[in-house]
């Protein structure tokens, strides 16, 4: 920095402003609209529209009951923790396996199924939503919790495979091999020497599909539906917005609840959370 | 199969001692990743079973879900290129994508460049970008539609200034413009994470050498940062190209519900309304198709556009 002279070419001073400029401006729009938000949910709409980016008079919680008692957020919560969790099982039962299979597979059949699989980024799986609306109605899922705990796990399979699968790639063999000389089975090899290897690849698909599954929003609309006793956060927090008369208040309280389990988990897990997303473009 | 007995053949000398039937098992196993099945099945049944339907239910009359389908051939495809609604939808959906992309990329770019300079602060900055990636559309959706309301946050900041604002969503001229603008609030952080992710792998010398040449920053960002982080740029543009043209239907869903008239009504947003408001499933999946078509001619141009120059 100490280096840059007045002689620089007036588009360069240019430059070096901008970039600066525009990475603060841009935090400030990140930081206002949150800032806004967090304090929204302690007040009413007249102190909402009135002084939108004062602190709140009193942090009473009045909001934040009412939306859990308007949208059912409780039951909201409980049914996106058990889809959720149910659906992060499913899909490591299915990805460690078939990681474990294509790392080690040095046929063709290996390629062309590791290549099904990066296909996978291409399917825009949202256009097909109708069809994937009969096939739970054929299973006799439709409306259940049960059908997205299925179909969470395939939409996240390809990635799940792609990170895990490159993750085993980079154990030794010969640890395999050991194990093998000693009579282990396949199964007992994945568990006993490529598990322990792969915490923190598992970590990563773990936080990155945590996101993805407590999040998604179209699949449990659709799918799971209205009813409250099944239905998902995600799904429940729109319904505190109503055409005429919407309580903002009431509405910043409901986002509040719907994002402190992953502030949760961000705050505590910063760093694997900020690996896991940014595996998130490993291939294209 | 003959493959298969050919390589446990070839395989044989290795292993003199081994019983036959294991020593079969074990190449088969080499060869064909069995343990990948159940995996395979499971994406099959979910993930392209729907897709493969999709391009059926494209040639068929379905006009409600109680109606038995009737073989329809190009009939679909000739009523969506007739439909002024399905024009207009390709319009918005241009739009974003041809207005929201690059501004989108650019600003990530140079915003991952600054990051990458470790400039006093860029510990905060770094935390700040990966925020919009951790909410969810419908937390984020709620969180604009109370800033744009006509007595939201942004018309209270904007009244002091002067400007008088309108009802942002429900103007027909800045309704896909507020949209956009959502887009590019949530999609600018994770992508400049993700870029910087690939600059912070630059080496600093050649950059201090440049610097000491008297390069100032915007050369070193364009001249040499981008033409190194090129083709990983191009990784990044695909996933948010994708993104836009298939994910903004929630946000348009939660927001404006395609309106006022059809000013928001973006191609993915219209095969959901065409198959779940309208109940015209034909329809719907014939746009479905097209938006799958669209999708790969995007993704190849946009792979020709950045591909690695070397």
């Amino acid at each position: 920095m100490a280096r840059r002279t007045t002689a620089l070419p007036l588009r360069d001073r240019i430059g070096s402003l901008t970039s600066g400029t525009l990475a603060w401006l841009y935090a400030a729009l990140l930081l206002v609209p949150l800032y806004f938000f967090v304090v929204s949910a302690f007040k009413s709409n007249e102190q909402i529209f009135e002084s939108p980016l004062t602190l709140p008079t009193d942090w009473d919680l009045s909001n934040v009951t009412t939306a859990i008692r308007q949208a059912d957020l409780g039951l909201a919560v409980a049914n996106s923790a058990i889809t959720t969790v149910a659906a992060l099982a499913l899909t490591l039962l299915l990805a460690l396996p078939a990681s474990f299979a294509l790392a080690r597979s040095t046929g063709r059949a290996g390629k062309v199924v590791e290549g099904v699989f990066a296909l996978g980024f291409l399917i825009p799986s949202f256009a097909a939503l109708f069809p994937t609306f009969l096939l739970a109605a054929a299973l006799g899922l439709f409306h259940t919790r049960t059908f997205v705990v299925f179909l969470l796990p395939a939409t996240a399979l390809p990635l799940s495979v792609v990170i895990l699968t490159s993750f085993m790639r980079t154990i030794p063999r010969e640890l395999e091999e050991a194990a093998s000389m000693d009579g282990a089975t396949s199964l007992q090899v994945l568990r006993q020497v490529y598990l322990p290897i792969c915490v923190p690849g598992i970590a990563t698909v773990l936080l990155l599909n945590f996101l993805s599954f407590w999040n998604a929003y179209l699949y449990p609309l659709i799918l799971i539906g209205p009813d409250t006793a099944q239905r998902t956060i995600q799904v429940a927090l729109p319904t505190l917005k109503v055409d005429a008369g919407t309580d903002y208040g009431v509405l910043m309280a409901g986002t509040l609840v719907t994002l402190l389990p992953v502030y949760l988990v961000y705050s505590v897990l910063q760093k694997q959370m900020q690996r896991a997303l940014l595996s998130g473009a490993v291939k294209g | 199969m003959t493959a298969v007995a050919d390589a446990a053949v070839r395989t044989s000398p290795h292993f003199p001692t081994d019983p036959p039937a294991r020593r079969r098992r074990g190449t088969v196993r080499e060869r064909f990743p069995g343990l990948a099945l159940p995996a395979l099945v499971w994406y099959a049944v979910f993930m392209i079973g729907p897709v493969v339907a999709m391009l059926v239910i494209a040639f068929l009359s379905w006009p409600g879900m109680l109606v038995t389908p009737s073989w329809a051939g190009l009939a679909n495809f000739q009523t969506v290129f007739a439909d002024e609604t399905f024009w207009a939808a390709v319009r918005n959906s241009a739009v974003q994508i041809v207005v929201g992309l690059p501004v989108m990329i650019v600003l990530a770019f140079l915003l991952a460049f600054y990051v990458v300079q470790k400039p006093r602060g860029h510990g905060v900055l770094r935390y700040l970008l990966f925020i919009p990636a951790l909410i969810s559309a419908p937390a984020t959706a709620m969180l604009f539609y109370t800033m744009l309301n006509p007595d939201g946050l942004v018309n209270g900041v904007l009244r002091p200034l002067g400007v008088e604002g309108t009802a942002w969503l429900a103007d027909p001229s800045t309704a896909l413009g507020a949209i956009i603008a959502v887009e590019l609030w949530s999609g600018i952080g994770y992508s400049a994470v993700l870029i910087a992710a690939r600059l912070d792998g630059v080496d600093g010398e050649i950059v201090q050498a440049a610097r000491i040449d008297g390069a100032g920053d915007w050369r070193i960002a364009w001249r040499m940062y981008w033409p190194i982080a090129r083709e990983f740029i191009g990784v990044v543009t695909m996933l948010q190209f994708l993104s836009l043209l298939f994910n903004s239907a929630q946000n348009v869903l939660l927001l404006t519900q395609g309106g006022p008239g059809t000013e928001t009504t973006t191609l993915a947003y219209l095969i959901y309304q065409k198959a779940f408001v309208e109940a015209d499933l034909g329809y719907s999946q014939a746009v479905g198709v097209i938006l799958f078509v669209i999708g790969l001619i995007g993704m190849g141009t946009i792979r020709r556009v950045l591909r690695a120059t070397h």
